[in-house]
């Protein structure tokens, strides 16, 4: 693959799509759109040739795809890319959401189009980036510029209080990623400057288990009060309890394609930032701390799932058990074993898929209502009867609810059952309680597809459209995601099992 | 000793170029007051004699430290890049002034007088080499500032903002006087090469002595800089002067003071004593303290520029972290900050200042909407918000990376802690005029006028470094790692 790049090709396709975008007058805007969907799809399709020159065999990075060139020699930055099991299912997902993105928002958004196609390639460019980035400071250049797109996407084109939530959206991740710079800085000093002082690679495998340092006068372990900071800068991203509490805003104010990225992506690079900083470079710490993951996992479980419960705006209903899901994969996380792992990544993989359908799904159906109510604040149904109005939706929309729920056959059970699988090997109290989580996550679905979907047919449902073709079109992938990987999860597993064993039996030798 | 003085004159050029300078834009204007084309002539002049003091500084770059005049000044690289980045800042501030209705038109060449002699007295003060020169060069930009800031003179603000700086400037240099005395009195020398000597040697009751004149002398210091807790003047003077005033006061003042206390550092506190151990523990509090207040102060502000203001003291509290290592790592991160501080500021004060000119205020509110009406300019102000909050991958990033890489280098966890903390009390007053500019609805149609075809190039221009420092700064962090302190 040697001149080929093919990651910096993924990594700068949709900066080409930024540009063009721009190049283009305001008014021709189907000229952009399909400038920008087809954009997508060669990125896409970018993506699909990588899975299919991976090499599923090999652990940790794959050579064949390695990039690193020197960017600022003197303070020894690389741009440096890599591969892996776990980076590579999240590359896919990438590629194939932000595809559909393109399409849902094909007609749903109607402001300032130039602006919001360029800024949406340009969140794509900033994702790849933190998925692939193997140097450090290039890792965290990424994470960091992803704000502002962001910040302007939920700002500009949300909902009534979406300045709010792009202030508390930025302000929050802000937090977190700050104390990551001074840990990534510190770690530099630490290894003495040299060429792999910023090498996520070279840096882990716990080479600071003695080292300490004084802070405020207190002398404290180097490992542990970074793994700490950058816990809680990837927690923030996840969310974890109490660091969730920008999510339900930024995900009710955001327009649909970016509350599809927030929920299938974004929320997925905090936890894909443990399984490739926090662990590695810090496995003592992770294994001292695993208790307390643990238990915050279990408190993301079941928190997230009751405040799901109490909504009544059925996208703040997603958003928690969003929360919820991804509790599962803390929990996955903290048992640090073969199938925990494993599960931890498999689910955040088919959280991504079914978490954005149901995204996708409701902002189909605001469209029609220009409401977002299971009960409106008077009292009275908001929807009701939609399965006899909408046949074709109400199937979609079972598909992906079952998937999120963690039905047997669909994608969210398999990796449910793993992380469990997994944890219980290490905490059981904690396992009988999680499956409560699920009890009630089974709860609030039905609950409100009961609400929502049976019942007298409310009189203004009868005047809503069904799914239109171009609807159906970008669902459908979406669809045979969630049912093919419940029936045959293997090409996924197969992808990571190699780099999650590798990091597993890292994290035992401690 | 031997001395030649007319050779000394050779490295004194630039300094030189700006006395014709200031002596030629009096003659002019005077010669010239009734005449139309006096703006004109003022503006070449000008231009004219910034452009040859910058390319006489880059003639004057060398990459060792002559001392001359009898010693009483240096010249070194530090210097030489601390007065280029002055001369840009006044550069600005001139520019900013010649469209701006803040400033009374007949006023406009006394402005660019008096900051080219600010001007001058930033250049003393960025080469001082004994006590002496600092006294004047603090004098002499002092005693103008407190003209220019009470340029407007119907304005009541303005009268009260001259007056305020005056008095505090002056009750301030007399502290600093009074600390200067001491020294000599201790160790019988106003050189600091002399002086660094003596220092080595003292031994503990005259070191109990030298420990509260330094702080005296960091009283004369911190006021110019606007250091916490002498920053009560800053805020109102900012506001109350003419807007171009203010921008150049957010520079010029502000990195002399930043290049004479770096001055300090480098040479009286290199040896490991127990003044050493004080110094650094009151530049530690100092700069976490001007950070934080500045910062905190700045939330709660409703014009643009009061706000510009407390962000300037909080970056005046960055760039004294980077002081407290005392080694050349430091050293090299306040040059790059300085830097990219100067064109992050200008720009910012050039928008507000356009808005500000259009609508008679600087409120907040004032910027509404403006993404849909100048979407090139809204783009430009949010990079620069972005790039003073520290976002990569623009410049301001990488200077306050910069700033933290040098206070870990030498182990100063806490401090790197506070300042990213600050980092995101900071971010929510960008982000105020950022959410404002994007977004809010589009309210009027109005054109703004300075926002001419023109303006928005210069803009533009300006802001380019902020791009471009964010991702390529290997040169300029070269050329800041060259800037060397010299004790001669």
């Amino acid at each position: 693959m040697h001149g080929l790049d093919l990651l910096s090709w993924i990594l700068w396709m949709p900066i080409i799509g930024v540009l063009g975008v721009l190049l283009m007058p305001k008014e021709k805007t189907t000229a952009m759109k399909t400038w920008a969907l087809i954009n997508t799809i060669i990125t896409f399709a970018l993506t699909l040739v990588l899975y299919s020159k991976f090499d599923t065999t090999v652990s940790g990075m794959q050579q064949a795809f390695n990039v690193r060139i020197p960017w600022i020699p003197q303070f020894h930055i690389y741009y440096a890319l890599g591969v892996d099991g776990i980076s590579l299912p999240m590359i896919l997902l990438t590629g194939l959401l932000f595809m559909l993105c393109i399409l849902s928002s094909w007609t749903q958004i109607k402001k300032s189009i130039k602006a919001y196609f360029a800024l949406l390639l340009l969140l794509q460019s900033t994702v790849f980036g933190v998925f692939m980035s193997m140097d450090f400071f290039l890792f965290y250049v990424y994470w960091e510029v992803m704000l502002i797109p962001m910040f302007f996407l939920i700002g500009v084109w949300g909902g009534e209080n979406r300045e709010y939530a792009a202030v508390k959206f930025f302000l929050y991740t802000f937090f977190g990623s700050i104390l990551m710079l001074v840990g990534i800085v510190a770690l530099y000093f630490v290894t003495g400057q040299t060429d792999s002082s910023f090498d996520i690679l070279a840096l882990s495998g716990g080479k600071f288990t003695t080292q300490t340092l004084t802070l405020f006068g207190q002398t404290l372990s180097f490992s542990k009060l970074f793994f700490v900071f950058m816990f809680i800068g990837f927690a923030v991203k996840v969310p974890v309890f109490p660091f969730h509490t920008w999510l339900p805003h930024a995900h009710v104010q955001a327009p649909t394609a970016i509350s599809v990225i927030l929920a299938g992506v974004l929320l997925k690079m905090g936890t894909y930032g443990f399984l490739r900083i926090a662990f590695p470079i810090f496995p003592d710490s992770a294994k001292y701390f695993a208790t307390a993951i643990a238990w915050l996992g279990l408190i993301n479980v079941i928190y997230g799932a009751l405040c799901a419960m109490a909504q009544t705006d059925v996208k703040k209903l997603i958003a928690y058990s969003s929360v919820s899901h991804m509790g599962f994969v803390m929990l996955g996380l903290a048992a640090m074993t073969v199938q925990g792992m494993n599960g931890a990544v498999l689910q955040m993989f088919n959280h991504g898929t079914s978490t954005a359908m149901m995204f996708f799904m409701i902002g189909i159906l605001y469209e029609r209502s220009h409401h977002r109510w299971i009960v409106k604040p008077d009292g009275s149904r908001g929807y009701g009867g939609l399965y006899t109005a909408l046949p074709v939706y109400s199937i979609i929309f079972i598909i992906g609810m079952f998937a999120s729920m963690g039905l047997p056959g669909m994608s969210g059970f398999i990796s449910e059952a793993l992380i469990f699988l997994g944890i219980y090997q290490r905490f059981s109290t904690i396992t009988v309680l999680a499956l409560f989580g699920l009890l009630i996550g089974a709860a609030y679905l039905l609950w409100m597809f009961k609400r929502m979907f049976f019942g007298e047919v409310n009189p203004e449902v009868k005047e809503y459209s069904d799914m239109t073709k171009l609807e159906v079109l970008y669902m459908a992938p979406l669809c045979v995601a969630v049912i093919l990987f419940g029936i045959w999860p293997s090409p996924i597993l197969n992808m990571m099992k190699a780099s999650v064993g590798q990091l597993v039996s890292l994290l035992a030798t401690f | 000793m031997y001395l030649n003085y007319l050779a000394n004159v050779g490295r004194y050029i630039p300094e030189l170029l700006l006395v014709v300078l200031m002596v030629g834009l009096i003659l002019i204007e005077a010669t010239y007051a009734n005449d139309e084309k006096n703006k004109k002539y003022i503006f070449i002049a000008t231009c004219i004699g910034l452009v040859a003091t910058f390319a006489a500084l880059i003639a004057n770059f060398s990459a060792n430290g002559e001392a001359i005049f009898s010693n009483s000044m240096i010249i070194d690289p530090f210097s030489t890049i601390m007065k280029m980045v002055m001369v840009i800042g006044t550069f600005g501030a001139f520019y900013l002034s010649s469209f701006s209705k803040d400033i009374y038109e007949s006023l406009k060449t006394e402005f660019i007088i008096l900051a080219v002699g600010v001007l001058i007295g930033g250049m003393i003060l960025a080469s001082a080499n004994n006590m002496l020169m600092i006294y004047l060069g603090i004098e002499t930009l002092s005693i103008l500032s407190y003209v220019m800031a009470s340029l407007k003179k119907n304005d009541e603000r303005s009268s009260e903002a001259g007056l305020k700086y005056a008095l505090y400037g002056g009750v301030s240099s007399g502290i600093a006087l009074f600390g200067l005395s001491h020294m000599f009195g201790v160790l019988g020398t106003i050189q600091f090469a002399g002086m660094a000597e003596a220092i080595a040697k003292l031994d503990n009751t005259q070191i109990m002595i030298m420990m509260p004149s330094f702080v005296l002398f960091f009283v004369g210091i911190g006021y110019k800089i606007a250091s916490v807790p002498f920053h009560m003047w800053a805020p109102d003077v900012y506001e109350g002067s003419p807007t171009p005033v203010t921008t150049f006061f957010a520079v010029v003042p502000k990195l002399a003071g930043i290049s004479a206390l770096a001055r300090v550092t480098m040479i009286f506190f290199t040896v490991q004593s127990p003044l050493r151990v004080g110094w650094v523990g009151l530049m530690m509090v100092m700069a976490a303290l001007t950070m934080t207040v500045g910062n905190i102060s700045a939330i709660n502000q409703k014009s643009v520029k009061r706000m510009l203001a407390y962000s300037s003291i909080s970056h005046a509290g960055i760039m004294m972290a980077g002081l407290v290592l005392i080694n050349q790592i430091g050293v090299r991160s306040v040059v790059f900050y300085a830097i990219t501080y100067v064109f992050m500021t200008l720009v910012a004060f050039y928008i507000t200042s356009i808005v500000q000119d259009k609508y008679g205020n600087d409120h907040f509110d004032r910027f509404q909407g403006l993404a849909y009406r100048y979407p090139v300019m809204a783009v430009v102000m949010t990079v620069v918000m972005f790039s003073l909050l520290g976002l990569p991958p623009l410049a301001g990033f990488v200077a306050k990376w910069n700033i933290i890489n040098a206070l870990l280098s030498s182990r100063y966890y806490s401090l790197s802690i506070i300042l990213v903390l600050n980092s995101v009390i900071s971010a929510y007053y960008y982000l105020k005029i950022v959410r404002l500019m994007t977004l809010k609805t589009q309210e009027s149609n109005e054109t703004i006028e300075g926002f001419g075809f023109l303006n928005q190039i210069v803009i533009v221009a300006l802001s380019a470094p902020v791009f471009v420092l964010g991702i390529f700064w290997e040169s300029i962090m070269g050329l800041a790692e060259g800037a060397k302190i010299f004790i001669k």
